[in-house]
């Protein structure tokens, strides 16, 4: 169920931080501790690099493609305390914005729906949360969370972009009113979400289930239903679901998805939002899926760094 | 920066009678929930080690002792828990003497084997950190001994002959479980040895960052690439032990910090006591001076009694400082990032059901050889959840692109199992044929053909009009054979067949069978004029009543109809009929035809009538004729009266006949 289909070479010389493909999947970006960015092209299952992005000097923990619609834009944050933000312009990538706004390691960014316009989220460990906003003419607006999260703040995920009342007809032409949403997880065991009012960010929920630092936090894909779901992974080994089934968002509600026996660094969701991949300690990456009684069950193993496929056995299901 | 409240709570300490020289935390029945703050385990100067209930400290009462016992000969100076078993301590004092206490079981302790010789005061002690039943002590000579507790006897002394120092220090690898390191507090060799058991007759590794002695080490937990030291040279380093590099050195007063410690929650904060009495609390992933608070905690300090390291039993005075103002600047993180943020691996969803991997393998620990180069690899891998699903998207890609729809479809439709399957399979193939609306209704089982072949089963079916059986030998097109034998539901299924499929005729032909005369006549109506005459026809047929003649005769302006066959006696009806339907062309003729009936069928009354028709028909012969036959003689009459119709037709007509009469 799993193949790998193709292995890419990064010649980085660290530790990998983080691996992300564009929005159209021909594009893959990677980013690690040797604190470079590098882009490769990998259609038809080739790997060719495009570009080698230097600038930061420590190590890169997250990049971010921003959608296709406002050009080849991506973004990157590291241990140095700043954001960059490229961008290819005639062939070239270059650094169009560096944000240095931060007192401390900057730990996850995270570009908004792009009917919002061009925003990125960024979380730091010196439990900031700053966001972004291209003006235009090369000028970003930026707008500081402050103390988001005592201690830090580890990840930043988007809720996708709901019209409110979407029931009724808009008239054409004008622009719908977006409720921004964002969620966060930090070093105070929390996921947050945060929510725009009037041009001011507001916590709007607090979750508490984790016992220990919150190191990543998504939110699932819209696919057309009224619910919101939300994937939050621990130091603690937990990878809890929230899920909220009233629009208003006022009601969230955990499932354990499955208690891990090492830290689990990474939570994401695929693009139809039925599937989970969970990255934990020991290198080990697992695909989950929701069955139609709302039972969580994990229907892959991949296997340290071949792909190889295990197909899990009844047996090893999740024990809540 | 974070708020960090170190607000004095009342320390009122039970038994203040003497001094300690070591105080440790120990979770012990936390999690039971006894104690809720766990234990707090103090070594003091007479030999007495104390077990304190922090949680009754923090509430203010006066019995806060939970137990003591006085066993050691000497100063307790070493103690540490075990981190596996949080009931063991071990505590170390003069003499060699080493005693582990089961905090269950607090009055009688175990020693871990025979008492080293020469009897040394022993200095540090530490659990290690992966085994649990081994334990290490060292000596300020320098000496250090690993006790093996199943074994109850050393394994292990481990001590640098060609160098004397002062052991101030002793810390086991927080994942090697054969690695430690010993500190010097001695200002002629203020070093750090790093020692591997395995290796024991010399040093791994020196670090040799301080200039001066070194008075405490603490290696984190969470990144065994950063263990902290503090020296008489007024430094707080973080080094690497594994290669010896000094990777920061925290900006401190000029204060000498004898006692440094790691945060146990947070893996980035550690503690550091200093000579004047304060404690202050660094971070070590930068941040600003801002938020940062050092406080004097004068009271903590009373409560250790002044702690001493040298022994010399004074109290210190305490110190006063000038104030410093703190540098209000950015402080800097660690040149490398501590392993707790440092992601290893990954996994992210990608458009087109990819999946994109990546994992950093732990590099060996193999001190002394040289790293092999990692190849940092990041897989593309495709993540397919059901792979029928996949074979059929496969095949439709193909059908696409060959443009084969109608035979994928059929495929299809031999495939389906389920009938509402099979159903949608055949509608979409429809859908790619010609003609789909027709095919769209057979497949919805509404056929012209299956009315048809409904209409043709023998016996039950007869033709209206010529009453044959089963089929029809009359001109009349099969469409229009009327049931004849048919319970009254199925002659509403039948209609709503007919109609559902066009078939206006049959429709109406059952309505009309059924007697359901308005719904047939409403429906022809609806079919067109053609079948509307046709359905007038049929209607007129059925119906008989008397005046179903007129009124066929009206519909359908067929009066020649009725003047051939109307009742004579009611020959003025039927001339009045004429007068006011009769077109102007027919109108002479009907008249006419009228009067010859009159004539010829009509008894000697009626005869004379017939010249009324005449006169109305314009036919003049025949209405002399007639006249002539009902008048005998009585000429004059008939001259008048010819003299008058010659005037009222015209005269040139008359006139030859009036001469005639004459």
């Amino acid at each position: 169920m799993v193949s790998v289909i193709n292995t890419v070479d990064t010649s980085h010389e660290d530790m990998i931080h983080d691996a992300q493909m564009d929005y159209y999947g021909t594009r893959l970006a990677t980013c690690s501790s040797d604190r470079s960015v590098k882009i490769f092209d990998v259609r038809n299952g080739g790997q060719i690099l495009i570009a080698d992005l230097r600038g930061h000097e420590g190590p890169v923990w997250q990049v971010a493609w921003a959608h296709p619609m406002y050009g080849n834009i991506l973004a990157s944050c590291s241990y140095d305390r700043k954001v960059i933000i490229w961008k290819e312009e005639n062939g070239t990538w270059e650094k169009t914005y560096e944000y240095t706004g931060h007192d401390s390691s900057v730990n996850s960014v995270c570009w908004a729906p792009h009917d919002y316009g061009l925003i990125l989220a960024c979380g730091s460990s010196d439990g900031a949360i700053s966001l972004l906003s291209y003006t235009g003419d090369g000028q970003w607006e930026v707008k500081k969370i402050s103390n988001a999260h005592t201690i830090g703040c580890n990840a930043v995920s988007w809720a996708p972009a709901v019209v409110p009342g979407s029931l009724i007809e808009q008239p054409s032409g004008q622009k719908p009113n977006y409720i921004k949403r964002f969620a966060s997880g930090g070093c105070d065991n929390l996921v947050k979400i945060w929510k725009e009012e009037d041009g001011q960010w507001k916590e709007e929920q607090k979750l508490e289930a984790h016992s220990d630092w919150v190191r990543d936090v998504a939110w699932a894909p819209s696919i057309g239903l009224p619910t919101s779901t939300i994937a939050s992974c621990s130091q603690d080994g937990r990878v809890f679901i929230w899920t909220c089934d009233d629009a208003s968002g006022n009601s969230w509600s955990p499932k354990l998805l499955h208690k891990f026996n090492d830290v689990v660094w990474h939570v994401s969701w695929s693009i139809t939002a039925n599937i989970l991949a969970v990255s934990g300690g020991d290198n080990k990456v697992t695909l989950w899926k929701e069955s139609v009684d709302g039972l969580w069950a994990c229907i892959s193993d991949v296997n340290k760094g071949q792909g190889g496929v295990s197909a899990v056995t009844e047996g090893q299901q999740n024990e809540q | 920066a974070w708020k960090l409240d170190c607000s004095p709570s009342d320390t009122s300490g039970g038994c203040l009678s003497c001094r300690y020289h070591k105080l440790i935390w120990g979770p012990h029945s936390m999690t039971a929930g006894e104690r809720v703050s766990g234990v707090l385990i103090a070594g003091g100067e007479n030999g007495n080690v104390i077990l304190y209930d922090p949680a009754k400290i923090i509430a203010g009462d006066t019995e806060v002792i939970i137990a003591q016992k006085d066993k050691h000969t000497g100063p307790v100076r070493a103690l540490d828990v075990n981190m596996f078993q949080t009931n063991l301590v071990a505590s170390g004092a003069n003499e060699s003497e080493i005693y582990i206490w089961d905090l269950n079981n607090f009055a009688t302790p175990m020693t871990p084997g025979v008492k080293t010789q020469p009897l040394e005061d022993i200095s540090c002690i530490a659990w290690n950190r992966q085994v649990q039943h081994i334990l290490a002590s060292a000596s300020p000579s320098g000496r250090a001994t690993v006790w093996d507790l199943r074994k109850n006897e050393p394994i292990i002394k481990v001590s640098d002959h060609n160098n004397r120092m002062h052991c101030s220090g002793l810390a086991w690898h927080p994942d090697v479980a054969t690695q430690m390191v010993l500190a010097s507090e001695d200002d002629r060799l203020p070093v750090i040895q790093m020692w591997d058991l395995r290796f024991a007759s010399s040093p791994l590794r020196v670090l040799e960052s301080h200039t001066r002695g070194i008075l405490a080490i603490a290696w984190s937990m969470a990144d065994s690439e950063l263990l902290l030291s503090c020296g008489k040279d007024a430094k707080i380093l973080c080094s690497n032990p594994n290669t010896g590099e000094v990777l920061y050195e925290l900006p401190t007063n000029t204060q000498w910090c004898f006692d440094i410690q790691w945060c146990p929650r947070n893996p980035a904060v550690l503690s550091a006591a200093s000579f004047d009495g304060r404690i202050s609390v660094y971070s070590i992933m930068g941040g600003s001076t801002d938020g940062l608070r050092q406080k004097q905690v004068d009271q903590l300090s009373s409560s250790f009694g002044n702690l001493d390291p040298f022994g010399t039993g004074q109290p210190l005075p305490p110190l006063q400082l000038p104030q410093q103002t703190a540098p209000q600047s950015v402080v800097l993180p660690l040149k490398k990032p501590p392993k707790w943020i440092r992601r290893p691996v990954g996994a992210s969803f990608s458009f087109g059901g990819k999946l994109v991997t990546f994992e950093n393998a732990k590099p060996q620990q193999q001190p002394g050889i040289e790293q092999q180069q990692q190849r940092h690899h990041v897989y593309v891998s495709q993540v397919v959840t059901e792979k029928e699903f996949l074979a059929r998207s496969n095949q439709l890609q193909e059908a696409v692109q060959s443009e084969g729809f109608i035979s994928y479809c059929q495929k299809k439709i031999d495939m389906a199992q389920a009938d509402f399957e099979k159903n949608v399979w055949a509608f979409l193939k429809v859908n790619f044929e010609e003609d789909s609306r027709a095919k769209y209704l057979e497949l919805l089982g509404y056929r012209k053909d299956d009315l048809r072949n409904k209409v043709n089963v023998p016996g039950s079916w007869a033709c209206v009009k010529c009453f044959a059986a089963g089929g029809c030998i009359c001109q009349r097109t099969i469409d229009v054979i009327i049931y004849m034998h048919c319970s009254l539901a199925d002659v509403d299924g039948l209609i709503t067949q007919a109609l559902l499929t066009g078939n206006f005729e049959s429709a109406v032909d059952l309505c009309l069978h059924d007697n359901r005369m308005a719904d047939a006549i409403i429906l022809a109506i609806a079919g067109g004029q053609d079948l509307l005459s046709r359905t007038q026809e049929k209607y007129f047929v059925k119906m008989q009543s008397k005046i179903t003649r007129l009124i066929t005769a009206v519909v359908t302006k067929n009066w020649k109809e009725i003047v051939q066959s109307c009742d004579l006696q009611n020959w003025r009806e039927a001339l009045a009929a004429v007068l006011t339907y009769a077109r102007p062309d027919e109108f002479a003729a009907l008249c006419d035809l009228l009067g010859n009936r009159l004539e010829s069928e009509g008894d000697s009354l009626l005869q004379t009538q017939a010249c009324l028709c005449y006169i109305c028909a314009g036919n003049v012969e025949k209405l002399v004729a007639c006249w002539t036959k009902a008048q005998d003689g009585n000429s004059p009459l008939s001259l008048q009266v010819g003299i008058a119709v010659k005037k009222e037709v015209g005269s040139n007509r008359w006139g030859s006949y009036g001469v005639q009469i004459k």
